[in-house]
């Protein structure tokens, strides 16, 4: 699904990832984890196709597709989903118009059927109440007002509404009490399957208690310094990043 | 002072020619008015960069035309359903002018209720001319009025709008119709609101085109709001793309009175819209705001002069624009409050987005606050769309282009859904959307 071969990436004139790998087969979700400064946002934003996020060296092939040759919009429209670690306030654009307007521009390149309003509203109702979510929420503006933990609520259930076959969260659990983190993760898992991908970028191991990974990386300076099952994630709740980095480094 | 006299002499030939034919002519105080107008105007020349309310604006491009007064326009054949596009609504009270001359046979005035009056300028009376003629209440350098002096010595035509006590008229249409000849023409429209007290009306006034050309509007509004009146006040500015468009309108605001004003330009190759507001007693209100959009190499400039006499006044100043192209938007609003003019609440705010490395912004506030108990706020801010929240969209699968205009659109929509009359919402919304479809030109 995703495949990343020695990933050089450089924000405004300074290398922050040096030579990263990473393969995320269909069907798996990862956990991306690492101390803060370690490159995860870079990582996630590069992905997205963020302007100022150069690729100076390596290749990142999504469903065998070069990936860093799309804009942003393509990526999505091919099925990159990333949740912001921080959601963008908008506005004057109310939720609703934001995102029909995007659920039709991705079913509009897969070849389907643009949704009428009727049927735009009908399906977003039904994400909503899953999510439990209010209603009004649609005619308000894209995140204005909107609490973190409603930020963080819209952004899966865009994920939800765009149907991605990659989805990058971003420091999603970041922020969330204990009700509003297991419907994210719940968001999450609903997702899973075959044909799908997930990457879930985290500082903390308490999401995976709830969305359990395949695989679990550690990222550190730039730089992937060890992967392994779930049970990493344990390790490093308990032991902290230290003594991994120390020993990566020597 | 040098005054560029080969700009001015034609002018002054033509008022000559016309002075005899012109509408009031023979009442002496009147012709003693257009006299001394002219003769102002004479000496003044058009304003240039060195008179400071024009400082942003450059005139030059006018001055080099030279554009004709008629007093009696030949009259194009023209039909109702033309004009269907560019009406509030299909039944609203309309007054049609065609350049600059009233048509009655255009026109629908039908069912004018009781207690309102709504005429030509051929039909005003004397009342009428003296409130007309009377000079804005606002202080300004005479030279900064140059071009409100030629109106008063070429009005010809305008309407006259007149509400009797507690009348309510809602809402009326001045739709002024330019269709350009093969010699540049000059139109000095010159309109009269007067709201007696507790009434309350809506005018919409829309200039639009039918033709390609140069031609001149220059078009001076009258208002005065009595207490407890109030006035809505919409305009949209939609002239053709050679055409100049400059207009000076005087409000003057007794106690409880209120003023709403909205204003779309998006029209002529220079357009001007200049308001003077005197919140002549207390209590009174005085909200404007409006949108500019401007392509190619449109210069529209909106200038504001708000005075707080009397205390208790409320004042707000709320304008947006989007320049693409190498266009140029100019905002300039200056707040006046006078020393006894206590609690007073002014505020002022020109936001500008540019679509382009080669569209240009001015904007200048201008503050002269002399009573000490009041609440006077300003900010304005010039510069290109929000990044983040594009790549936020495009970041959803919506195509650059479409998250462009969806940011535009949502800039140009925190304005517009502020208008409270539902007809002129959709009106605007459609004049605005419009000029999006035509792309965002950047």
């Amino acid at each position: 699904m995703l495949n990343i071969e020695d990933l050089h990436v450089e924000v405004d004139g300074k290398e922050i990832l040096h030579g990263l790998d990473l393969r995320v087969p269909p069907g798996e979700v990862h956990a991306m984890m690492g101390p803060n400064g370690s490159g995860k946002s870079t990582l996630a934003y590069t992905l997205a196709g963020r302007e100022g996020y150069a690729v100076t060296r390596g290749r990142v092939l999504f469903q065998g597709q070069d990936l860093t040759a799309m804009k942003p919009e393509e990526r999505a429209q091919e099925g990159v989903f990333l949740a912001f670690q921080y959601p963008v306030e908008i506005p004057g654009v109310s939720n609703a118009n934001f995102l029909k307007s995007a659920v039709n521009a991705v079913r509009r390149h897969r070849g389907q059927p643009e949704l009428d309003a009727i049927e735009f509203l009908k399906l977003a109702r039904q994400r909503l109440k899953l999510l439990n979510m209010d209603e009004a929420s649609l005619s308000r503006p894209v995140n204005v007002g909107f609490s973190g933990g409603e930020k963080k609520r819209n952004e899966i259930f865009q994920m939800w509404m765009l149907d991605p076959r990659l989805a990058i969260l971003d420091e999603t659990d970041s922020g969330l009490d204990i009700d509003a983190l297991k419907i994210v993760a719940e968001g999450v898992n609903a997702l899973r399957g075959p044909g799908r991908a997930t990457l879930l970028i985290t500082h903390y191991q308490r999401l995976l208690d709830y969305v359990v990974p395949d695989k679990v990386h550690v990222l550190a300076a730039g730089r992937i310094i060890k992967s392994g099952d779930k049970e990493l994630a344990l390790e490093l709740e308990a032991k902290g990043y230290a003594d991994l980095v120390k020993a990566a480094a020597t | 002072m040098s005054v560029d006299i080969t700009s001015i002499d034609p002018y002054i030939r033509q008022f000559a020619v016309a002075r005899s034919l012109l509408p009031g002519a023979g009442f002496a105080w009147l012709d003693a008015k257009r006299d001394a107008a002219i003769k102002r105007f004479g000496s003044n020349g058009f304003p240039t960069a060195k008179v400071e309310a024009w400082k942003f604006t450059n005139l030059n491009p006018l001055t080099q035309t030279t554009f004709h007064n008629v007093v009696v326009p030949s009259q194009p054949a023209l039909t109702k359903a033309a004009l269907a596009p560019y009406r509030l609504t299909p039944d609203c009270h309309l007054v049609v002018f065609v350049n600059g001359q009233f048509r009655p046979d255009l026109s629908a005035l039908d069912h004018v209720p009781d207690g309102t009056r709504v005429v030509g300028l051929g039909d005003a009376d004397e009342d009428d001319l003296h409130a007309l003629i009377a000079p804005p209440s606002v202080a300004a350098d005479s030279r900064a009025r140059s071009l409100l002096d030629l109106n008063t010595a070429f009005m010809n035509d305008g309407a006259v709008v007149h509400l009797g006590r507690g009348a309510v008229l809602d809402p009326v249409q001045l739709l002024f119709v330019a269709i350009p000849d093969s010699a540049p023409l000059a139109f000095q429209p010159r309109n009269l609101i007067r709201a007696e007290a507790g009434s309350s009306a809506t005018v919409l006034e829309t200039y639009v085109s039918l033709g390609v050309g140069a031609y001149w509007t220059n078009v001076v509004t009258q208002i005065a709001i009595a207490p407890n009146a109030i006035l809505r006040h919409y305009k949209l500015q939609a002239e053709g793309g050679s055409a100049f468009h400059v207009a000076a309108t005087s409000v003057r605001l007794e106690r409880q009175a209120a003023y709403r004003m909205f204003a779309v330009s998006l029209g002529a190759e220079l357009g001007r819209n200049e308001f003077d507001i005197d919140l002549a007693a207390t209590d009174a209100t005085a909200r404007l705001a409006g949108v500019t959009l401007a392509c190619d190499a449109q210069h529209l400039d909106t200038t504001i002069r708000i005075d707080h006499s009397k205390p208790r006044g409320t004042s707000s100043q709320e304008f947006r624009s989007v320049v693409a192209g190498h266009a140029h938007a100019v905002f300039q609003g200056r707040i006046r409050v006078a020393p006894d003019a206590q609690k007073t609440d002014a505020r002022q705010s020109s936001r500008n987005l540019l679509l382009s490395a080669a569209a240009a912004a001015d904007t200048k506030p201008e503050l002269e606050i002399l009573a000490d108990d009041v609440k006077c706020s300003h900010g304005a801010t010039v510069g290109d769309l929000d990044r983040d929240a594009l790549f936020y969209l495009q970041a959803r699968g919506v195509d650059e282009a479409d998250a462009r205009s969806i940011l535009i659109d949502a800039f140009l929509n925190e304005l517009i859904e502020g208008i409270g009359g539902q007809a002129a919402r959709a009106y605007f919304r459609r004049a605005c959307d419009s000029w999006l479809a035509k792309g965002s030109r950047p």
